[in-house]
């Protein structure tokens, strides 16, 4: 059975991170760590480590505290505005999905009736413009034309 | 699109959210700043050596830090706080290799400073040491690496570990002695 760790382990950690490796620590656990696997290999690996975290740390160019918790402030408050305006956004498309489908709709069944009406006004003659119910229509629809978009506009925007 | 412009009420709304949302953090500003600067330069040396990449070590630094300020939870201590930002790191580390955005390549230990030159005779070999490792360190598996930098680097507990890496205490015997067993080999102390 392959042992897997040694009691002695402990001791060469805290010699290595004491600094006590190898001039200062007891000559017996310079001796254990000769002849124990499991010692040897903790020692190598860890005396490796050590020197690299070491070594990290002085080449280590973290930004400061201040400037990570600014950066953190500025997203978190970006996301929650962005969060927050987004049904409002989902309202106004919904809004105008519903309307252009509704205008799609009374265009789609409206067209023979306009088609027809448009045709006689093609076929008008000028003069007969004049007649009391065909003039006042045309201004009426020109006059819709117009307003219409202002009026959409006054809607959906705030005073 | 429909646009529509703010009103003062959508304003103040808006930055009410926003104030709130800060006050979720896991901790205040003081507080904060206290443990970032206990704990920022060993969670950066954590990510350049599992990475080997210095700049994507400093984005998941600022990325570890805002996902743990965002952590809906509350922690004992500063042992337990701590593995939680580690298994933060760890997990955003993992999530980029998924992604292939970095393949992990032999992490080479940057140049030395000039005035260092002047103070460290023993340089050269220890640059010579630190390449070997980083080579010795790019043949273990992601979580190999992790784990033996958790307990020879930081001096971390098999508890510690455990935590930090999702992982359950009862394996981090076996697994740490395999990792140790092959580093040790690649670095050409002991058998495989």
């Amino acid at each position: 059975m392959t042992l897997i760790e040694c009691p002695r382990e402990s001791d060469v950690l805290d010699a290595l991170a004491s600094k006590r490796w190898p001039h200062r620590v007891d000559r017996e656990l310079v001796d254990h760590v000769a002849c124990c696997e499991i010692c040897s290999d903790v020692l190598v690996v860890a005396a490796a480590m050590q020197e690299d975290r070491d070594a990290t740390w002085r080449e280590a160019n973290v930004p400061s505290s201040g400037q990570v918790w600014w950066r953190a402030e500025m997203r978190v408050r970006h996301e929650a505005i962005r969060a927050a305006s987004r049904p409002i956004t989902f309202a106004y498309i919904a809004a105008a999905s519903i309307a252009l489908t509704l205008m799609a709709s009374v265009g789609w069944f409206a067209w023979p009736a306009m088609h027809g009406f448009l045709s006689a006004i093609a076929s008008t003659q000028v003069s007969e413009l004049s007649s009391p119910v065909i003039l006042p229509l045309l201004v009426a629809l020109g006059a819709l034309l117009v307003v219409a978009p202002v009026a959409l506009y006054l809607v959906l925007s705030d005073e | 699109m429909f646009t529509r412009d703010m009103t003062f009420t959508d304003v103040e709304r808006l930055d009410r959210i926003a104030a709130e949302a800060i006050e979720t953090f896991v901790m205040d500003e003081d507080a904060f700043r206290a443990f970032y600067d206990r704990t920022a330069r060993s969670v950066w040396s954590y990510l350049a050596r599992i990475t080997g990449d210095r700049a994507l070590a400093d984005d998941l630094l600022q990325e570890s830090y805002y996902r743990f300020l965002r952590a809906e939870r509350r922690f004992d201590s500063e042992s337990h706080r701590r593995n939680y930002l580690f298994r933060i790191a760890t997990n955003l580390a993992h999530d980029r290799r998924r992604r292939g955005r970095h393949a992990v390549s032999v992490p080479v230990p940057a140049e030395n400073e000039p005035g260092a030159l002047v103070d460290r005779s023993d340089l050269a070999a220890e640059t010579e040491r630190r390449t070997d490792l980083s080579r010795a360190m790019a043949t273990l598996k992601p979580r190999e690496r992790e784990m033996l930098w958790l307990a020879y680097a930081q001096g971390s507990s098999h508890e510690e570990i455990a935590e930090s890496l999702g992982l359950r205490k009862a394996s981090i015997k076996i697994l740490l002695f395999r990792a140790r067993r092959r580093l040790a080999a690649a670095l050409g102390g002991n058998r495989a």
